[in-house]
């Protein structure tokens, strides 16, 4: 088994280099809400029970 | 009664052909003569049972039915809080989760009509994708002994193939419903982000968890989310939409739904069994008249790596005592990977949160705009032994968890509803499985096109 402190920092710093390639052209406009916007602004499906 | 479904049991129930007490009576039997060797359940609240069982059957004699659950035995994940009953979430303390109100899910059910016999086994602080649990036992797959039930909600599958219950509540954070139904032949939701309140429930991941039921039937998964959905003020992610009558719309002909089948990722490294099981499936659903097509979709790796990042940051800040306080009480693969949030900056994880919103609405976008929905493998392999699961290191181990919930993940990070059905077997019993992935609050079409399927 490998050092634990050594295979957590390899791990961490892979997430890190994968998050920094993925978000170099955020545009400031995009905020964590985001995601619920992108959810929710589908049409609504199905008839409504309530 | 082990084969019978909410469905047919609600109808021997509203017939008077047996009575919610004889029901839970038979149900709690059969867990005294079988759950020893399954470990599905934490807590079997017999007493509790039959004096539900009870009233509701005062309840029919004097005229007054709640509805399609009203009777019906069900057990729910053991991180649900039931006032009355410790929540030890699989872990060794008792009562590691309390909440100030009860589980919403669990109290519109219990409203519905429905009888809880239990608490189920889970992994660990849910997670973990195989079922195997150092402080309550491994669950056993009730379709092939020695073998995983799957995770991490593997109580709450193996209670329903067992015939223990007939319906069980789980959580997803990725893939928690739908690992251990595809593992164990039985049906799993996971609703839209929003969908399904988790308000009295343990977190595991904020941004990514859901609740949602595991049952015999496409049309009992209908029944169950009908009753479980709809929006909750205890619950800040729930959405305010409209619930949709599922039931309604599960007879409508699937003739013309467009079906997309992934051409990338999703069938790589998959077993031939699998594979092959999911593209039979694919056959006969075009058979019922919907227009199969390739898709190539949006490589997920990006999407995984945000829901990694997600995913560790917050079960590290929710499960931090444990880890500061009692770390040699959890499993080595926990601990690792609880303890890798830890070291996540807040810059990374604001940036995952902002990327998500991005990864979702192209998704939406460019796929959903092709197709309708999504048919894919939900497991890369049926159920492995539970030996093997649990062999290597820790980082061996969290790494084979990676492996086995790569299918799965990135639709608890994209936040759409996915269905793992069943799809075949094995010569030896282990189950194969399909997923059905539809757009954001649309689970009518998913459940519409698994229900045709099914009935085939």
């Amino acid at each position: 088994m490998g050092n634990p402190e050594r295979l957590v920092g390899a791990e961490v710093a892979n997430l890190a280099a994968a998050i920094e390639r993925a978000a170099a052209d955020l545009a400031m406009t995009e905020e964590p809400a985001g995601f619920t916007v992108a959810l929710e602004g589908e049409d609504e499906a199905g008839e409504p029970r309530e | 009664m082990s084969d019978w479904t909410i469905a047919t049991l609600a109808r021997a129930i509203a017939a008077r052909k047996i009575s919610p007490v004889e029901a839970t009576q038979e149900h709690l039997a059969r867990i005294e003569r079988l759950d020893g060797r399954i470990r599905a359940f934490i807590t079997v609240d017999a007493e509790g049972a039959l004096a539900t069982a009870r009233a509701l059957e005062a309840e029919l004699v004097a005229g007054r039915s709640r509805g399609p659950l009203h009777g019906v035995p069900l057990a729910h994940k053991d991180l649900c809080h039931v006032p009355g009953l410790p929540t030890s979430c699989g872990t060794l303390t008792r009562e590691y989760f309390t909440s100030p109100f009860e589980c919403t899910a669990v109290a519109r059910l219990r409203e519905a009509g429905a009888v809880m016999l239990g608490k189920l086994n889970m992994a660990e602080l849910a997670m973990g994708p195989f079922g195997d649990n150092a402080h309550h036992g491994d669950v056993q797959n009730p379709r092939r002994e020695g073998h995983c039930a799957g995770g991490s909600s593997s109580g709450s599958a193996a209670a329903v193939a067992a015939g223990f219950a007939l319906a069980a509540l789980g959580s997803d954070t990725g893939g928690s419903i739908r690992l251990p139904a595809a593992c164990c032949g039985v049906v799993g939701l996971k609703p839209t982000y929003g969908r399904v309140s988790r308000a009295g429930a343990m977190p595991l991941s904020w941004s990514l968890d859901h609740m949602g039921p595991l049952t015999r039937t496409v049309a009992d998964a209908a029944t169950v989310l009908g009753i479980i959905a709809g929006y909750d003020p205890r619950d800040a992610t729930s959405s305010r939409r409209g619930v949709p009558y599922y039931e309604r719309t599960l007879e409508t002909p699937i003739a013309g739904l467009r079906v997309g089948v992934a051409e990338n990722y999703y069938f790589d490294g998959i077993t031939d069994e699998m594979a092959g099981a999911v593209h039979a499936a694919l056959r006969a659903i075009e058979g019922l008249g919907a227009v199969v097509t390739q898709v190539r979709l949006p490589d997920p790796q990006p999407l995984v790596d945000v829901s990694n990042v997600i995913s560790r940051s917050e079960s590290a800040t929710i499960h931090s005592r444990v880890l500061r306080d009692r770390p040699h009480e959890l499993q080595a693969a926990v601990r690792a990977r609880l303890d890798t949030g830890f070291h996540i900056s807040a810059h990374d994880y604001l940036q995952a949160l902002r990327l998500r919103g991005r990864f979702t609405r192209a998704f939406v976008r460019e796929v959903f705009g092709e197709v309708d929905l999504l048919v894919l493998p939900v497991i890369p392999e049926p159920a492995p032994a539970l030996e093997a699961v649990k062999a290597g290191t820790a980082d061996e181990i969290v790494a084979r968890m990676g492996r086995f919930s790569r299918l799965t993940r990135p639709f608890n990070g994209l936040g759409l509803p996915a269905l793992a059905l069943p799809c075949g077997a094995l010569s030896d019993s282990r189950p194969l499985a399909l997923q059905i992935v539809g757009r954001p609050f649309d689970e009518a079409t998913v459940l519409r096109l698994g229900h045709a399927y099914q009935r085939g």
